[in-house]
């Protein structure tokens, strides 16, 4: 349940010059594995992502996901984007019940859980609120939860909160990492963010850009459940210095 | 949001006395705007003699609205004089018109909007056809609608119809095709079918330029009923207005046309009611950043 793999994966621009976004992609990523995918932008790395959403289509060769290709969007891969996406004439809860009332699912299947989900992320009595109300974090929480609802087998995140406060980010990754310990779905996580990425992470894969490779696969060892307070522990530091290393290396080469 | 701890009074006194000075400052814009509609009446009133002006032509504004009144609340007399107590009958003969005409501008011109901006293969086969038919004012389609129609009601509905098409397609189909790539993503994400993604996301995404389109399609529509019925039917404001001037009763044109403004004003309010309504979610602003 909720195996990746690329392979060979790459993804073409067209233009004046084409762009290879992506080119020769591998990676396999475990069932129940957090993987998060570390780049500058430009990297490719949200192109990926994308990808495997099956919102694009790509150049050359193969995705699969439980080991049938991808085709089409579909609620097996929950995506988080970046600025929460949701859709702002409907309340909260309306967002985060769209998937399965779309996918024509009996309420009793799903209410009384996306009552749970919804105070899993904090927020019980925002139910009628409407997103323009909410900030950017509380946004984010229900771009979540819509997502949690369905019970996705993956969990796709697109810098999901890149857009967000310094101190708003670390409560959200607290909230992710909480989450993650109960439900450990397999979670491709795109990110520019060192420190997120080893807090969050199994593993890290860093990608260089033009054409977007991945170039080092370094797993994270730290112990879980972690929190926040794991971002100034030793490891945690021995993690970052090699990380730096390993992109200012492929810095110096372009 | 802070509770509990209390405002000190002198701030709460400012703040309320910024609102008192905010109110009478709108009340003096209120009174700003009625001020030059009051002097032009005034000067078209005293300007007139014997209750007219420019040779009889233009009746002063005292004259039109006693000839309104005879023409709305007067007992009928039967047959001789048709300007007493037809005026309700005859705005409802046009408002009838309007809102049918106007109906099905609305019932084509949403959904082909709607699919022209949603589908390269629907603008692709539509879109050139719009636009080559759109520049051909209604006024030009009068004599073809009379052809067709005839003297009888649905020339003129068609007529309204298609003056009030034109700008509710263009508008829904700008709208359709600016919604927000992430929403589509989104919900095809959740699963939605492509059906659902049209009604659940591009619809409601579209909303606000509808409304643009039917605010400006309304109008069109007053437009239309008038100049069809001077024409195509023997009823209403527009067939009374072309009948009166005939007959020389400029005081009557001039009350068909304060009530033709009338009708379109409120009808205009009555959509941006509508619109006020359906797009609350666009109004709430955010209270915690």
């Amino acid at each position: 349940m909720g195996s990746i793999s690329f392979q060979r994966v790459s993804k073409y621009y067209p233009g004046k010059s084409i762009v290879r976004a992506l080119e020769n992609v591998d990676l396999k990523i475990d069932e129940g594995e957090f993987v998060a995918l570390l780049g500058p932008s430009g990297c490719g790395k949200s192109t990926l992502l994308n990808l495997l959403a099956g919102f694009e289509n790509t150049s050359g060769g193969d995705i699969a996901f439980e080991g049938f290709p991808v085709s089409k969007p579909g609620p097996d891969r929950g995506v988080v984007f970046q600025e929460a996406g949701l859709l702002p004439w409907l309340t909260v809860w309306n967002n985060v019940v769209f998937g399965p009332k779309v996918q024509k699912k009996p309420r009793e299947d799903y209410e009384a859980r996306a009552r749970e989900i919804l105070t899993l992320v904090g927020l019980d009595g925002f139910h009628d609120a409407l997103p323009a109300q909410l900030s950017g974090g509380m946004r984010q929480r229900v771009g979540i939860a819509r997502v949690l609802v369905m019970q996705p087998r993956a969990l796709l995140m697109d810098e999901p909160f890149g857009a967000l406060d310094a101190q708003t980010r670390l409560n959200m990754q607290q909230l992710l990492l909480d989450v993650w310990q109960r439900l450990r779905t397999t979670v491709l996580f795109v990110t520019h963010d060192i420190d997120e990425a080893i807090l969050l992470a199994d593993r890290v894969c860093v990608m260089s850009a033009r054409p977007g490779r991945i170039v080092e696969n370094i797993p994270i060892t730290l112990r879980r459940p972690r929190s926040i307070d794991d971002l100034t522990s030793p490891e945690f530091i021995q993690f970052k210095a090699r990380i730096m290393k390993e992109l200012r290396s492929h810095l110096a080469e372009h | 949001m802070q509770q509990g701890a209390s405002v000190p009074a002198d701030i709460v006194e400012a703040l309320a006395s910024a609102e008192r000075r905010a109110r009478s400052a709108r009340r003096r814009r209120l009174l700003l705007g009625i001020v030059l509609p009051l002097l032009l009446l005034a000067v078209w009133q005293l300007s007139g003699r014997n209750g007219t002006l420019f040779g009889g032509a233009l009746p002063t504004p005292e004259r039109a609205f006693h000839a309104w009144w005879a023409w709305a609340f007067a007992n009928p007399s039967p047959g001789l004089n048709p300007y007493l107590g037809t005026w309700f009958d005859t705005v409802i003969f046009s408002t009838i018109r309007v809102a049918k005409g106007f109906g099905l501008a609305i019932l084509v011109g949403v959904p082909l909007g709607i699919l022209v901006g949603w589908s390269r293969v629907a603008a692709a086969s539509v879109d050139p056809t719009i636009q080559l038919l759109r520049p051909i004012p209604i006024t030009a389609w009068l004599p073809i609608t009379l052809a067709i129609f005839g003297i009888r009601d649905f020339g003129a509905v068609f007529l309204i119809m298609l003056g009030a098409f034109y700008p509710i397609v263009i508008n829904t189909t700008q709208g359709a095709r600016d919604v927000e790539k992430t929403w589509i993503r989104a919900a095809q994400m959740m699963g939605a079918s492509r059906l659902d993604v049209l009604l659940r996301v591009v619809l409601p995404a579209a909303l606000p330029s509808i409304f643009t389109g039917l605010r400006l399609g309304l109008g069109i529509a007053w437009t239309a009923v008038i100049v069809s019925e001077m024409v195509a039917v023997k009823s209403g404001l527009g067939y009374v207005m072309w009948d009166a001037y005939y007959v020389g009763r400029m005081d009557i044109v001039i009350a068909d046309m304060v009530s033709i403004g009338l009708l379109g004003y409120l009808s205009d309010r009555l959509i941006v009611l509508l619109e006020t309504w359906a797009l609350r979610w666009r109004r709430i602003q955010s209270f915690n950043g």
